[in-house]
């Protein structure tokens, strides 16, 4: 196993340095339609301006040389300023901002995982049954409703209606903890009800499949017990297909995670970039998305190793 | 005037839309974009107020329905119903412009990829993984930033996202259709690769292309709406459903929920639709079989079999007149197995024989209670050791299965878990049944897998199914089987898809276990050699029902049904090597629709008018062996084995 995860700990690399291409070809767009150092000075910009600006980025070296630059400086932490604000450094204002996306993806994750996992059981175990008919046709509607619709009728219901929660805002973890899963609570839910669906549905068809498999039945005939049946023989290997259904999941929730924290007044990275997009930004867009580049490689790690403790031939073999 | 009335053909096409209209939802989905596209096209039509019309006396404003106002109106006294159809035409659009981009960009980078294979393939998928693992709504931020914010170029990276979908979908048609013979023999007559493409993949792709369409517009339409509620999508002042919800979510709180209702629902039904078109039409393409083949079946009584019927305890199965049916298409029944009957005693071995589909399997999963749903058994009485086990609940089959019955199945390596450790899973009975400890259970285990000859048991209980060989896994199996000293051991097809020897070790195994042990074996094959060696009595079955049952030497010696006969010389073993071996032409007629006379007699060639008129019953016979033929006594069918004229 250790062998396995170091393996696939060296194949995160190139696809780490894929990412970081991707968001160095960003800012070369943006030059090549003169929009760089034209933000930089303004409206009404001088060529005087944009002469300094081009030379004190250094603009006009060769691209490869300035992505050899660029790439050291990332290495080495530095995300560069904001190109609107020279006093702000963009990894100072990402750590800032990067905590309230990550506990609503977490929390959202954790709940759409086990929710949806119980219930995709639940439905698949009798298939066509009232509780399966019952699921499937609220995780079709939910999975048709994006996180910040879900959000808005969350904050209406339990924040302006009922009171329980705050309709806005985020409290630090380090400012109290119970403040901080108040105010995450509502997000969390909003985004994890998608992903509570699309892991349910994935996970009934898949668990059906492994029911009807020749393993199961010849549990069966050894005299091995319904629970045992679901839970020991049908689930590990319904979760091989699932968990690559997570990881995608995953991956799409941290970008829509941006919609829901607008919904509730989070700081976090959804409007970093937003704010970052309107002003055309683009040192701010570009560590923004090599963080999140960096967050989907992480729980693509994750995924990887899921494989290898559910499936034996995943980890035997490498 | 009888004769059947053959059912009109219908082209694959109109069975295609009579599908999408019987299914309900798929008619809500058609409906639902009948009226998208008239908003679309036409909105004037149907729209009562211009979009753009403010209330300018500010009298107005965030209204909920009324007379006037259908749809209440927002925050400048616009009309929402007008703006939610208008919102329609920048759905399309948004789809028009990224399912362009995406399938114009996907389809041919997939069917390059998947074409040219090998290490150019590896390469594209590897870059087209990068882009498929990063979040859309990302890399269509990256694209509105180059390309400054409007609908257009959000929609254009998120076609440029979505391209990644069609890239993968597409190669895997293509490497799958390539390795087709007929793709094979296209390329070796020399027909141009781009001509293969179109008349050979192309039409392969279609099918998965357009489900796959229909699920990421709706994608499209979600993730659209999404960018514009960020504000870096449509413009803020456009009817479009997104920048509604933007307008709508800085005032909810203090103006009411109903200021969300309208674009969000215009959304969520718009999305509802294109996923459950894209399900129907997978549906009546009849891709993908359903789930349903372990949907729950009501039990209905059993009716007792013709004769009464108890067993003692001296026979260790007994099985009388048993029906097993299965619900067809428009509420038709198809009778998979008829009025079987069967018993074996304690030390005996039953051969079962009859080519595939004549119901060998289906009577022993049958005699377990484990009859495939939703099947079910409708007739007939079965008793094991002197019990009745009819109708008995699931706990106590639980009881009996593994413990006094044990199956070893035909495909050894799929009926072990992949995921459990083969020592578990043979440790598993003994644990269930006999209660033993983990530690008790797993040196029990080792020394069943010593009995049946597998070198180095202990290392052997830490591996997983996958690593080991076909013969290996039915040793496995056979240890499972035999873990709890069953009183009845089922063998359905044991060795079949083993090589020749070590088919012999199995039998020899198994023969071995039974004088130790006493046990009965009920050995089910399509192989008489395998019969010829091992049973003692055999039960022949064609089409659900058993044609005729003697002892193994009167079958070979002197076979009384036309059919047993011609089991027998398909056997290589009764042929002289001369010629070709012979086969029995024709094929197994099916269970939805069994003739009315004997079910062999379309491929038998001693049959009369009468044979195809009337079924025969399963009469006793001169030397006491049970036959299932009208001519019978009249036919002389030679002598068995060896002597073939």
């Amino acid at each position: 196993m250790g062998k396995y995860i170091a393996f696939r700990l060296l194949a995160a690399v190139p696809l780490l340095f894929a990412i970081a291409v991707v968001t160095f070809l960003i800012s070369v767009a943006m030059e090549a339609r003169g929009s760089i150092a034209g933000q930089v000075c303004g409206e009404g910009a001088t060529p005087e301006c944009i002469a300094t600006v081009t030379a004190e980025l250094g603009l006009d070296d060769p691209i490869p040389t300035r992505f050899a630059r660029w790439l050291g400086d990332v290495a080495s932490g530095d995300l560069g300023t904001s190109l609107l604000n020279e006093n702000t450094e963009v990894s100072a204002l990402i750590g800032e901002r990067i905590w309230p996306t990550l506990s609503i993806v977490g929390f959202s994750l954790l709940i759409g995982i086990t929710v949806g996992m119980l219930l995709g059981i639940a439905a698949a175990i009798r298939p066509g049954g009232l509780v399966d008919r019952l699921i499937s046709v609220i995780a079709a509607g939910v999975i048709a409703a994006p996180g910040f619709i879900i959000g808005m009728l969350l904050s209406w219901g339990f924040a302006v209606e009922l009171g329980w929660l705050d309709p806005v805002g985020y409290v630090p973890l380090g400012e109290s903890f119970t403040g901080w899963l108040k105010s995450i609570t509502l997000p969390s839910v909003a985004l994890a009800l998608p992903t509570l669906a699309i892991v349910q549905r994935q996970l009934r068809s898949s668990m059906a499949n492994a029911l009807l498999s020749r393993y199961v039945l010849a549990a069966r005939a050894r005299g091995v017990s319904r629970p045992s049946l679901i839970g020991r023989h049908a689930l590990p290997n319904a979760m091989i297909p699932t968990v690559t259904v997570i990881g995608f999941r995953a991956a799409s929730a941290i970008g829509l995670t941006t919609a829901v924290e607008i919904v509730f007044g989070v700081r976090g990275m959804g409007e970093m970039l937003v704010t970052a997009i309107v002003g055309r930004n683009v040192t701010v867009l570009q560590g923004g998305m090599l963080v999140i580049g960096l967050v989907v490689v992480v729980v693509n790690l994750a995924v990887d190793v899921s494989y290898g403790f559910l499936n034996p031939k995943v980890r035997l073999s490498r | 005037m009888s004769a059947p009335v053959a059912a009109p053909a219908v082209s694959p096409r109109r069975r295609f839309w009579r599908r999408m209209f019987r299914n309900p939802l798929a008619v809500f989905a058609m409906g639902w974009f009948v009226i998208l596209i008239i908003s679309w096209v036409w909105p004037e039509l149907i729209a009562t107020h211009d979009p753009f019309s403010q209330d300018v006396m500010l009298q107005r404003l965030f209204e909920t329905p009324s007379g006037d106002h259908w749809l209440g109106t927002d925050q400048f006294g616009r009309d929402h119903y007008s703006r939610v159809i208008h919102g329609a035409g920048f759905a399309f659009r948004s789809i028009l412009i990224a399912m362009s981009i995406a399938v114009g960009l996907g389809v041919p980078i997939g069917l390059y990829s998947g074409w040219r294979g090998g290490r150019t393939d590896r390469a594209i998928m590897w870059i087209n993984d990068v882009f498929f693992s990063l979040p859309i709504v990302l890399l269509a931020m990256a694209v509105v930033i180059i390309l400054s914010p409007s609908l257009t170029s959000a929609m254009i990276g998120v076609g440029i996202a979505m391209s990644t979908r069609f890239v993968r979908l597409t190669r895997a048609v293509t490497l799958a259709e390539k390795e087709e013979l007929y793709v094979d023999a296209a390329r070796i007559t020399g027909i141009s690769t781009r001509r293969i493409l179109s008349r050979y993949i192309a039409p392969n792709l279609l099918p998965s292309l357009v489900i796959q369409a229909a699920i990421i517009s709706g994608a499209i339409i979600l993730i659209g709406a999404t960018l514009s509620f960020l504000g870096v999508g449509a413009n803020l002042d456009d009817p479009d459903w997104g920048v509604m919800l933007n307008r709508s979510q800085a005032v909810f709180r203090q103006e009411g929920v109903w200021q969300i209702v309208p674009p969000a629902l215009a959304l969520v039904l718009t999305v509802l639709a294109f996923n459950l078109l894209g399900d129907a039409i997978r549906d009546a393409l009849g891709r993908d079989a359903s789930d349903n083949a372990l949907s729950v079946t009501k039990r209905v009584a059993v009716k007792p079999a013709e004769t009464p019927h108890k067993a003692g305890a001296d026979i260790v199965l007994s099985i009388r007149d048993m029906d097993i049916e299965f619900p067809g298409q428009k509420g038709q029944v198809s009778q998979i197995l008829q009025g079987v009957s069967l018993e074996i005693g304690p030390g005996e071995t039953l051969g079962v024989v009859g080519e595939s589909g004549s119901g060998k399997s289906m009577t022993m999963l049958s005699a377990l209670g484990l009859t495939p749903a939703p099947g079910q058994m409708t007739r007939g009485s079965v008793f094991f050791c002197g019990r009745d086990v009819t109708d008995l609940a699931e706990a106590e089959w639980r009881r009996i299965r593994g413990k006094e019955i044990g199956v070893i199945f035909q495909e050894p390596i799929a009926v072990l878990n992949p995921a459990i450790k083969v020592g578990t899973q043979i440790a598993e009975p003994l644990r269930i049944h006999l209660g033993m400890s983990r530690r008790a259970a797993r040196n029990r285990a080792a020394e069943l897998l010593a009995e049946v000859r597998v070198p180095d048991p202990l290392r052997r209980l830490d591996q997983y199914p996958h690593e080991f060989s076909g013969g290996m896994a039915q040793r496995v199996g056979i240890a499972m089987a035999l873990a709890c000293e069953p009183k009845l051991l089922i063998a359905d097809e044991p060795s079949t898809a083993l090589d020749v020897t070590v088919q012999g070790q199995i039998l020899d195994l198994m023969a071995e276990v039974q004088q130790r042990r006493q046990t009965a074996i009920i050995l089910i094959t399509h192989d008489l050699g395998v019969i010829a060696e091992a049973a003692d009595r055999v039960l022949v079955m064609y089409g659900g029902q058993v044609v005729e049952t003697a002892s193994t030497h009167d079958v070979f010696a002197h076979p009384q049904h036309p059919y047993s006969r011609a089991l027998l010389d398909t056997m290589p073993q009764s042929h002289d090597g001369a010629g070709e071996l012979p086969i029995i032409a024709g094929m197994v007629p099916s269970a939805s629709d069994w003739p009315p006379g004997c079910r062999f007699a379309s491929r038998c060639e001693f049959a009369n008018d009468e044979c195809h008129a009337s079924m025969p019953a399963l009469t006793t016979h001169a030397s006491g062996d049970l036959v299932r033929c009208l001519r019978a006594s009249e036919l002389d069918l030679g002598m068995g084995v060896g002597v073939k004229s």
